[in-house]
């Protein structure tokens, strides 16, 4: 857009496989952000076997079923070392639902038999008895900003934060991380991890904003996004308010 | 000879009788009071009452039973058949309201005329293996397997797992009828006595890149990626395994779109007949071939059937026509990415629309996790410049969907007669309204359009 050539770049991680909630709006939504500030953007899928382009700014990575879960698993655990260089080179690392359990350290399955994560964040996933379904309202902190999340919960795990990580949300209504602590998702570093659904950017705009601003905050220098017209989101969170769990 | 009607043969007993009447009772203080349509609850009486109703009401038609089950497509193939059946002289029974559950079945088996030779019953996916086990079907006809009420049933697997459980319980003897152009359903059927039914790939249809609306794309054997040959709605159609020897074969019903206009309907060849049908959409050539190849196993010859085919008219709620403030409108029901997407194709393709509404709501019939709708085509509306209406429970997150699809709503309205009269103002004279609508949005446009004096719901079931 605009002439300025490229400076964003967005990857959908297994776009083809990990895309049973609407992840699709995610990567719409930090596209079309973008887009409408006047940064020129390109969105990549990258499927199995197929390497990050150069140059990646922010990496989102969805959920799936448990099967195709499995699928992935093996060559994103081969690219492990590939997405630990990007984030240390301050691409954005994007998980949700099944993603965000990969990110962590590990996941240990109903049978107890240990599946390796990419350990990009320190937070450790247990299949737990009964699956945490419902509408989730939650207050977040990211990079000292503080906004409402709204969207839905849908998983059987149960995931703890170790020490490295720190919570992306507390949770006012919902069960968030595991139905203990009232936690919800987990921030390390530039790598964010979430459970909810909606899908959760175009749901929450200031989350998107986040997000672009710390992959975009060497072209910003300091300079604050531009304000974008957000009404009608602003609309569905006052309807969400009032939703029933 | 006997001649006692086949009805009471299976169910003399005075446990019934008495089980019938109560159910019966409570049906009718239900539609009386207004508590609703009546359908489910006289079920749940009756099999309180009168235990093991269903097995002995079913295993009393003399001609059998059919079991049509399968993400979508369900109640119009049922319905189909039912049409293809009674142009044939067979009496057939049916729950023609859609109420698909035990208790909606157990409802439809009570209400079943003695008379009635055979039931042709849509049965939810969750339900299916234990009516298959109830009911000894004589034929099992699968539609497909697609995302559905996610937090209910969790994953497309799952409900892939109840169609094979349900085959598996099926007894000896019964047909399966499934959709040989739905890679993970038809790796489960082949393993049965299986006849298929497809729709031959579309002109111009991709077999590149991954489609919004489509399930993940792996191997139903092995996991590898498919390559798709053709495909004609999401992931269906001719693929093969990329790694293994897995790939999925032409099928015997197999359907050629021959022409199409819009929403009132397509031209289909199936088999050597041409079928004009009344219903638009690629999805109803699927339901076509489907029931086709169900009647063809019953013994109905397929040029009767065909002919039966272009009789058909659509049910509750799969395309009804309404008027609503001086304007002709269309009612679609809309359940999951892959249908709203036929239906969005229809809707853009058919010069008479002028604005749509898009009603979604979120309670457990529509799905409570409404994040679907992202992957819903709605770009295509964006890009078709049409006035669009956000509406239902979950307007306001329709109105962003819309916002993010390219054009932002022309009103934002939960209730359904506000949001008609913002589209029919958006519509332009003589110009009609489309409204793409959840299960009980559907159901609260109805009630607008029942009670309204300015509206109009056509009977066109």
């Amino acid at each position: 857009m605009s002439g300025r050539g490229c400076d964003l770049v967005v990857v959908h991680l297994y776009a083809d496989l990990l895309r049973t909630y609407g992840d699709r709006g995610n990567v719409l939504a930090l596209a079309r952000r973008a887009e409408w500030r006047g940064f020129g953007v390109r969105v990549c899928e990258v499927g199995r076997g197929e390497p990050l382009p150069p140059k990646t700014d922010i990496v989102l990575m969805g959920g799936g079923t448990d099967r195709v879960q499995e699928i992935v698993g093996e060559d994103l655990l081969s690219r492990g070392g590939e997405l630990l260089e990007a984030a240390a080179a301050g691409a954005v690392v994007i998980g949700i639902c099944g993603g965000y359990q990969f990110l962590g350290r590990r996941y240990v399955d109903a049978r107890g038999a240990v599946i390796e994560g990419l350990g990009i964040l320190d937070v450790e996933t247990i299949a737990g008895e009964g699956r945490i379904v419902g509408n989730v309202r939650a207050e977040a902190t990211l990079r000292d900003e503080r906004f409402e999340l709204i969207g839905f919960e849908n998983h059987g795990g149960r995931t703890r934060l170790g020490p490295d990580a720190r919570p992306l949300a507390t949770v006012p209504q919902g069960q968030g991380n595991n139905g203990g602590d009232r936690t919800e998702g987990a921030v390390q570093g530039t790598a964010v991890g979430t459970y909810l659904h909606g899908p959760v950017l175009p749901a929450n705009p200031r989350f998107a904003d986040e997000l672009l601003r710390m992959a975009l905050a060497e072209r910003l220098g300091g300079e604050p996004l531009a304000p974008l017209d957000d009404a009608l989101e602003e609309a569905a969170h006052s309807a969400a308010r009032s939703r029933r769990r | 000879m006997d001649r006692t009607p086949a009805a009471d043969r299976g169910t003399s007993s005075a446990r019934d009788r008495v089980a019938r009447g109560a159910a019966r009772a409570t049906g009718a203080i239900l539609r009386r009071t207004g508590a609703g349509g009546g359908s489910a609850l006289p079920g749940t009486v009756l099999e309180r009452l009168s235990p093991g109703f269903v097995e002995r009401r079913a295993a009393a038609f003399g001609d059998g039973v059919v079991i049509v089950s399968g993400t979508n497509g369900k109640t119009t193939t049922a319905s189909m058949l039912r049409t293809i059946l009674r142009a044939s002289g067979i009496q057939t029974a049916g729950n023609e309201s859609g109420s698909n559950l035990r208790r909606g079945v157990a409802s439809a088996l009570m209400e079943a005329p003695a008379t009635a030779r055979m039931a042709v019953l849509e049965v939810d996916e969750a339900a299916l293996p234990a009516l298959v086990r109830a009911m000894r079907p004589r034929a099992l006809v699968l539609t497909n397997v697609f995302r559905d009420q996610l937090d209910r049933y969790w994953e497309t697997e799952t409900i892939a797992r109840h169609l094979a459980d349900a085959m598996d319980a099926a007894p000896a003897g019964c047909r399966v009828i499934a959709n040989a152009d739905d890679p993970l359903l038809w790796h489960r059927a082949r393993e049965h006595d299986v006849v298929g039914f497809g729709v031959a790939s579309l002109v111009g249809a991709a077999a590149t890149g991954s489609r919004a609306d489509a399930e993940p794309e792996a191997c139903p054997r092995c996991g590898e990626t498919l390559s798709y040959a053709g495909r004609t709605i999401a992931h269906l159609g001719r693929a093969r395994c990329t790694a293994c020897s897995w790939a999925s074969v032409a099928p015997e019903y197999e359907a050629t779109v021959v022409s199409s206009s819009g929403m009132s309907g397509i031209v289909v060849k199936i088999r050597g007949h041409t079928i004009h049908l009344g219903i638009g959409g690629v999805h109803n050539a699927y339901n076509a071939a489907a029931a086709l190849a169900a009647a063809a196993v019953l013994g109905v010859s397929e040029e009767r059937a065909a002919k039966a085919l272009e009789e058909f008219r659509p049910r509750f709620g799969r395309s009804e026509e309404f008027s609503a403030e001086g304007h002709a409108g269309w009612l679609f029901l809309m359940k999951n990415p892959a249908g709203a997407g036929v239906v969005i194709r229809e809707v853009t393709e058919d010069e008479r629309v002028g604005a749509v509404v898009v009603a979604v709501s979120d309670q457990i019939a529509d799905g409570r996790d409404i994040s679907w709708i992202w992957d819903v085509d709605f770009e295509r509306l964006g890009a078709a410049g049409l006035p669009t209406v956000a509406s239902g429970r979950r307007a306001a997150d329709v109105a962003v969907r819309l916002k993010y699809a390219g054009e932002s709503p022309v009103g934002v309205d939960p209730e359904p007669r506000g949001a008609l009269r913002t589209a029919a103002s958006a519509a332009g004279q003589g110009r009609s309204i489309a409204v793409l609508a959840t299960y009980t949005a559907m159901l609260d446009v109805r009630r607008a359009l029942t009670h309204s004096r300015r509206a109009r719901l056509e009977d066109v079931g």
